[in-house]
């Protein structure tokens, strides 16, 4: 099982939504567009959240494949480890895992702490083939080389054509 | 080279000036965006026609010299206009979706924000208003008058309204208003301009140059995802009769400040060894008289003659990788990368690209700037450009989406082509050298003023389109 | 000439397939019963291989679904992908192995993946059973392939790159699936990927306006400039403004 490359780890959960609560979970986790929760992760590189209705069943199948709920599937890339980072998430994202996990059948009525993560723990789904094009690379790592490099590009483009002493001048300012 | 394609194209099927050029003998043309609500559409369209010029050849006099019209028509409709001329809801939604939607509400994906935002457009165009296009061609100011004329007189008596006309006019040298050699580098088409392979074909190992199948830029014949299919089905087209020998096609009125232009070059070129002249070839791409920069990287080569079967034969990959000589986020090269997209190691080197051609018609519009003048003198000038391909999506939308307005397929990050740019300007260009030289980010000099999707029908379309009694259209 | 249109999955051509209108599909439907619905296939036209009836059929269901990319599954310059696919009984052993193979050997996969230098995270996995949470029990009948990634680009050049170019490598992960056709021709592979994509109801990035090539580009980038920095202590002026001179020669791939 590979849940990591380099530094960086892929958990993904699946859990099943209380019947009857799936369009009330969908609406609320698309307010999260506005309200960007996962700001307060800043381990996290990239998190989705996909509300799975069923199957996907093929027409050639020679026969179908139903599930009984619907499923809430959770899946986050981020600095590993894994443990501290569902600390943090149960921790600084408390009133958004309670309304999403709360509607999942199964989830400890404290959504808070150790029950919660010891409920995603136990949904977790191991990774077969994880890639990353830059897998030492953490969060804080990439958005400061790319903070570096729009100052070098912008330096680089405003300081053309000076000459050598305005230049250096101009460079031990900036860097 | 053995055709793959089993089907001959049927030339009197496919409307004129797709898949071969009318050509310069035609120095004006007019574009005639009509609205047909409240008329009897159909009729107005069926006396018109018969005489909408089709893509059969010429043909010649007893000398063996070729005869042209004086004048030619082709027509073009928007989804707005086949809904206006009551074609059915089941046969509209089989044409493709950015074509249903309109230009006008993929202004976000096509970069026309700000100043090129569908709000600042020439009344008439990306409102739903502009119904049939009608391309006038013609070999004299003259003559495309009197065809204008009784153009307006037809559309008046059906009470079709015209809601928008650009006139434009063929500039001396083929040039556009930013001084560049402008129309080649057209894609070769299997049965067409099997002559145009090298260079305008698809880039193959070993050298080789192969054309495209048809169906990339005409409905109803194979195109290139046909070759690899075992069954070789059809890409997907409107539904018969309407989507066979069509085609889309893409109308953009694209502002020039040439005085900007000259101006900015002016002042960059201070900084730059290899001066005003040079420097606007690299933004380009090629040399103001079409020669490419990397087939002459450091003069302009006066022999340059852009009808020579090689003038275009050259790749990136090979010949310049590092863009030395073409930089890499150049116009041509982000608007054509040929084979810029591949890697070593990997076989086929044209292979993200070639699914990504466009033919380019148009002309440019409005008067010249006198020479040397930085300051604008308020005058309308530009560039009609117009294009057709089989899919919106995957052509036009994509060069326009990936290419020209970011940099990330050619790993330059947020750099937009230098030309044409995006209004919020935020790009800066290299020119890749050594050292490397930066030309700072700029205020666009193109801003686009007016467009619409269209859909160019085949000569069997149009008719049954003009058919009042066809049922179920 | 007639045209030698066919449908496109290998289920027997119905009536249905033959006409030319397409039919409107029944929506997959945003349940409010207990038991979720099957999700409706798109319906196959004799016209042609995409399914611009379809596309159009999903506008008016789903309001922005243009080129596949809903805004839900966009955060600024990044792409989701999530897509699910039932797996043949022979890949229940399969795709453990493909697994083992791509992330232990560096295989032509591996290294053509990194050279798709728009995937930021892509992850494949087989789903084998849902753990028991007190849920209505599930016995799934087969087990299910899960794809995701997180990537730049549009939708369709990202498919069309990775039609062509994992022409070979691609099949190994979905080739055990039901209903996969070839990777090429690109249209029935993306109608495929459509049919068996899912839409996030949240997506997020931490650096939303970054492309991958803008962080591989960042993370060399800072290593030489580091390296200059270090250089050009103590050098005069002159000295230092060849030196920069040509460091910038040996960036300027990279800004």
């Amino acid at each position: 099982m590979s849940n990591t490359a380099g530094q960086a780890y892929a958990f993904l959960a699946m859990t099943p939504i209380v019947s009857g609560e799936e369009d009330g979970l969908r609406a609320y986790i698309e307010g999260f567009a506005q309200t960007r929760p996962f700001e307060r992760l800043p381990r996290t590189h990239f998190a989705r959240l996909v509300i799975l209705p069923d199957w996907v069943n093929d027409p050639s199948q020679p026969k179908e494949d139903h599930l009984h709920s619907q499923y809430l599937i959770f899946s986050t890339t981020f600095d590993g480890p894994l443990d501290s980072y569902l600390d943090e998430l149960c921790d600084r994202m408390a009133p958004e895992c309670k309304e999403v996990w709360g509607r999942c059948i199964g989830a400890p009525r404290r959504t808070r702490g150790a029950p919660l993560k010891n409920y995603l723990l136990h949904n977790q789904i191991d990774i077969g083939f994880f890639v990353s094009a830059y897998p030492h690379a953490s969060v804080e790592k990439v958005q400061s080389v790319l903070a570096r490099r729009k100052q070098l590009t912008d330096f680089a483009v405003r300081t053309q054509g000076l000459d050598p002493s305005e230049l250096r001048h101009a460079y031990k300012q900036e860097f | 080279m053995a055709s793959t394609v089993s089907t001959q194209l049927d030339m009197g099927d496919i409307q004129g000036d797709i898949l071969f050029a009318y050509g310069n003998d035609y120095v004006c043309t007019s574009y005639v965006f009509v609205n047909v609500e409240g008329a009897d559409g159909r009729s107005w369209l069926g006396a018109l026609v018969d005489r909408v010029t089709s893509a059969r050849p010429w043909p010649k006099d007893p000398d063996g010299a070729t005869i042209k019209r004086d004048t030619t028509l082709n027509l073009a409709f928007t989804a707005a206009g086949l809904a206006a001329l009551g074609v059915a809801p089941e046969l509209l939604a089989t044409f493709s979706s950015e074509f249903l939607s309109g230009m006008a509400s993929r202004a976000g994906e096509l970069g026309d924000v700000g100043p090129s935002a569908p709000s600042n457009w020439d009344p008439g165009l990306g409102t739903g208003e502009a119904h049939v296009l009608a391309t006038i061609n013609a070999k004299r100011s003259d003559l495309l008058e009197r065809e204008l004329t009784a153009f307006r007189e037809h559309a008046e008596r059906c009470g079709v309204t015209i809601v928008n006309e650009q006139h434009a006019e063929l500039l001396g040298g083929q040039r556009e208003h930013f001084g560049f050699a402008d129309g080649f580098g057209q894609p070769a088409i299997e049965g067409v301009s099997e002559h145009k392979s090298v260079g305008g074909g698809v880039p193959e190992p070993d050298g080789r140059w192969r054309p495209l199948a048809p169906g990339e830029f005409i409905l109803g014949y194979e195109d290139e995802d046909s070759r690899v299919d075992d069954e070789q089905r059809l890409p997907s087209a409107p539904a018969t009769p309407l989507g066979r020998c069509g085609t889309y096609m893409v109308y953009r009125k694209l502002h020039q400040d040439v005085a900007l232009w000259r101006k900015t070059l002016r002042d960059a070129a201070h900084g730059y060894e290899g001066g005003e002249r040079k420097l606007a070839a690299k933004i380009v791409g090629r040399w103001p008289n079409g020669a490419p920069l990397v087939t002459s990287p450091e003069d302009e080569d006066p022999d340059f003659d852009p009808t020579q079967a090689h003038s275009n034969d050259f790749r990136y990959l090979d010949d310049d990788p590092d863009g030395r000589r073409c930089p890499l986020g150049a116009h041509i090269r982000r608007s054509n990368p040929r084979d810029a997209l591949g890697w070593e190691g990997l076989d086929d080197a044209g292979l993200l690209a070639f699914r990504h051609r466009i033919i380019r018609r148009g002309m440019p519009y409005g008067p010249p700037l006198a020479p040397n003048v930085t300051a604008d003198d308020g005058d309308d000038r530009g560039l009609v450009f117009v294009c057709f391909n089989a899919s919106l999506s995957r052509q036009f939308e994509s060069v326009q989406q990936q290419w020209l307005n970011d940099g990330n397929p050619f790993a330059l990050g947020d750099d937009r082509d230098f030309l044409l740019g995006d209004a919020s300007g935020s790009g800066k260009m290299t020119i890749q050298g050594d050292p490397p030289f930066f030309l700072a980010p700029q205020q666009s000099f193109v801003t686009t003023k007016g467009g619409e999707y269209l859909f160019a029908p085949g000569m069997t379309a149009l008719a049954a389109l003009a058919d009042a009694t066809e049922s179920g259209l | 000439m007639a045209s030698r249109a066919t449908t496109m999955s290998n289920a027997k051509p119905t009536a249905e397939a033959a006409t030319v209108a397409a039919r409107r599909p029944a929506a997959r439907t945003r349940s409010r019963s207990a038991r979720p619905p099957v999700a409706a296939p798109r319906p196959r036209t004799a016209s042609g291989r995409d399914t611009p009836a379809a596309t159009a059929a999903a506008l008016a269901d789903g309001g922005d679904k243009v080129l596949g990319t809903p805004s839900r599954n966009v955060d600024g310059k990044a792409i989701a992908i999530t897509v699910f696919s039932t797996v043949k009984w022979p890949g229940r052993f399969f795709l453990p192995v493909v697994f083992f193979v791509g992330t232990h050997v560096p295989t032509p996969i591996s290294r053509t993946l990194s050279k798709l230098s728009f995937i930021h995270f892509a992850r494949w996995t087989l789903v084998r059973e849902m753990p028991d949470n007190g849920q209505p029990s599930e016995t799934l009948q087969y087990p299910h392939l899960y794809f995701e990634s997180n990537f730049n680009g549009g939708w369709a050049e990202y498919i069309d790159a990775f039609s062509h170019i994992l022409a070979g490598g691609m099949k190994f992960f979905w080739s055990t699936s039901y209903g996969f056709p070839q990777p090429l021709p690109t249209g029935p592979f993306k109608v495929y990927i459509e049919r068996n994509e899912t839409d996030a109801s949240h997506f997020y990035s931490a650096y939303p306006q970054a492309t991958t090539t803008m962080i591989l580009s960042g993370l060399e980038l800072e290593k030489k400039l580091k390296s200059f920095d270090e250089k050009s202590v103590g050098l005069g002026d002159e000295e230092f403004a060849a030196q920069w001179r040509d460091f910038l020669t040996d960036v300027q791939e990279l800004v």
